[in-house]
């Protein structure tokens, strides 16, 4: 396993940071996850804060994702995404099965901002429009971005784009404005397979840390090689999948606005 | 391609970097290579040079006034361009050009107004159209060679900024592997450099004609066509041998392509012929100069259009259509009529025939 999408030891953090709201994650944890018992659910977990600063990450169990794309078109509804543009979306492929009677499967693949912990969309903005919060979510500053698109270019996961409605660069925030509020992203709050997991990296106790590491063997992230650390791991992250997809493709194309 | 991977549902990317950044990297590219071209002549005062270095800075001031607006116009908020100015971000390649950008272009309207000034002075005198203008803009007419000299300098500098940073912009995104090559910033100064030395004899054939300056810029545009070949072949070379594994990144992602395989041998046909001619028949100025601004902006157009349309996570290829709006067509027109414009302006005060003669007796006689 490479280094770039190791999980931070909270234990390694300074202890320094205020006490921090309840992860969002608990929610997710008390909806979503049938193996746990109630007990377990309702158990308190005090001292959330006390191992460091939070960090916000997204786990998504791929074995999960029925590809419906209720997280894509909550994401719309939730942060009026233009039409034709997308904060996230699930990737679907055909492949070809060699092992079974059915000719080819489906595969999905949710995609959306990595939040990578050393993004290459930020020094590359020439007026540090964009940048990283306190909490790890990669931002933009929309009263100072000029829309010059080099953040677009520059992001290895095609996660951002030039919103053609508000003439600036736009992407996923992990729904700040929802987290901020103590919410899950509404990708999250939405997904029918409880196959997005989202949470504190730094909460020992929070979902998301113990699902982190209850997966280390087979946790994947996009890209490895780009060492961009991203902040989205993944479950069940076929090889075939986690660069640029070695296939046809398709040919359908979003109907986009007329832009001025 | 794998042919047991259909991709049935992704997001297609539009492209970001409008037609308008094609027209700026062209314009600014012509403009850089233009000034290196009217040094020989006005500088170093070669024998021979002095016609084409004087057409060659009437492209450089032509180009460079022009290529501000089209890169402004690529910002999808051009009204915040102060914005590079107040939140300077030194991480950033773009960044820095907002600085680049005016040292090369202040030092090249002062550098052609030290050049020109003589030349306005005698348009004035000669009673010409808008005389009145030139003669204020002449402002004596001095011809000062230290200031020249200095301005030069300045100008020099800017230019040499330019292209640096112009090239590295691009070179250094990662995300997309066809850019991401340590030669581009090279490609882009040797194409940037032959469709200069194409637009002077452009000049030069709707100007004087003269045939001694066409053969000479011809023999310039040849060796620039085989610096070109050289750099691309050192590209294919290091991407087939696997040298490099950027190389062999940016070889693997366009490869495959069928289109891209035609713009290849398109490229390299046009550039061999721009060669051929110029070298066989110095005197097809018109032919070769339009062919050497061809493959300059078609290299252009290709890396940055044709490099968006490569995905950076799915499966084959985005298909581009030049939209027929500001956002396409009419952003590449708009960018010369501009340019159409300044040509028309700045002419009228300095006559193409009296730039192309060597000396003011030159265009007297």
């Amino acid at each position: 396993m490479k280094k770039a999408f190791q999980i931070p030891d909270p234990a390694a953090r300074a202890v320094s940071a205020p006490p921090a709201p309840a992860s969002p994650s608990r929610r997710n944890f008390l909806r979503g996850v049938p193996v746990l018992t109630a007990a377990a659910a309702i158990a308190p977990t005090p001292a959330i804060a006390s191992t460091g600063r939070q960090q916000w990450a997204m786990l998504i169990d791929v074995r999960k994702c029925i590809g419906c794309q209720a997280c894509t078109v909550s994401c719309i509804q939730e942060n009026a995404v233009p039409e034709g543009s997308f904060r996230t979306v699930v990737s679907t492929y055909s492949v070809k099965l060699t092992d079974s009677a059915q000719p080819a499967g489906t595969y999905v693949l949710p995609r959306l901002c990595n939040h990578c912990d050393n993004p290459p969309c930020i020094p590359v903005c020439p007026v540090s429009a964009t940048y990283k919060r306190e909490d790890g979510i990669v931002a933009v500053d929309g009263d100072r971005c000029v829309g010059c698109a080099y953040c677009v270019q520059a992001c290895p996961y095609d996660a951002r784009f030039i919103n053609h409605e508000t003439n600036k660069a736009d992407k996923c925030t992990f729904c700040a404005h929802r987290v901020d509020a103590g919410l899950l992203p509404a990708c999250v709050e939405t997904c029918v397979g409880g196959a997005r997991i989202f949470g504190d990296i730094n909460d020992p106790e929070g979902e998301l840390a113990r699902r982190l590491k209850e997966a280390q063997p087979q946790l994947k992230v996009l890209k490895p090689e780009l060492e961009t650390a991203p902040r989205v791991f993944y479950i069940g992250l076929d090889e075939r999948f986690t660069g640029k997809v070695e296939g046809q493709g398709t040919l359908w194309k979003p109907r986009s606005l007329p832009h001025a | 391609m794998n042919p047991n991977i259909v991709e049935t549902l992704n997001v297609a990317r539009e492209v970001a970097w409008l037609p308008w950044a094609v027209q700026y990297f062209f314009l600014i590219g012509l403009s850089y290579g233009a000034y290196l071209l009217s040094l020989p002549g006005i500088v170093f005062r070669r024998p021979g040079w002095a016609g084409i270095s004087r057409l060659a800075l009437l492209g450089a001031l032509v180009c460079g006034l022009a290529a501000p607006v089209a890169l402004l116009a690529d910002l999808h908020q051009p009204g915040r361009f102060w914005h590079f100015y107040a939140y300077f971000t030194p991480s950033s390649w773009m960044s820095w050009g907002a600085f680049f950008i005016p040292v090369y272009l202040g030092g090249l309207l002062i550098y052609a107004w030290l050049a020109f000034r003589p030349e306005l002075a005698r348009h004035a005198a000669s009673g010409g159209k808008l005389g009145g203008l030139a003669g204020v803009l002449a402002y004596g007419g001095h011809d000062s060679r230290g200031a020249l000299k200095a301005a030069a300098l300045l100008t020099f500098v800017g230019a040499g900024l330019v292209a640096l940073y112009t090239g590295a912009e691009v070179a250094v995104v990662q995300a997309r592997p066809l850019w991401n090559t340590p030669l581009l910033p090279l490609q882009f100064f040797v194409t940037a450099f032959a469709g200069a030395v194409g637009l002077a004899l452009l000049f030069n054939r709707f100007g004087l004609r003269d045939a001694a300056a066409s053969r000479r810029m011809a023999g310039v545009l040849a060796a620039s066509q085989v610096a070109a070949l050289a750099v691309g072949a050192l590209c294919l070379a290091l991407g087939v041998s696997g040298i490099s594994p950027v190389h062999v990144q940016a070889l693997a992602e366009v490869g495959p392509s069928a289109n891209w395989q035609l713009s290849a041998v398109w490229a390299v046909a046009a550039t061999v012929l721009t060669l051929v001619l110029a070298w066989k028949a110095p005197g097809s100025g018109l032919l070769i100069g339009l062919l050497a601004l061809h493959s300059a902006w078609m290299m252009r157009w290709s890396i940055f259009i044709g490099g968006q349309e490569v995905p950076k996570t799915g499966a084959g290829y985005y298909s581009y259509a030049l939209p027929l709006g500001p956002e396409g067509l009419l952003g590449i027109v708009g960018t010369a009529g501009l340019w159409v414009f300044l040509f028309v302006l700045i002419t009228t005060l300095l006559p193409l025939d009296r730039l192309a003669a060597g000396t003011p007796d030159k265009a007297a006689a």
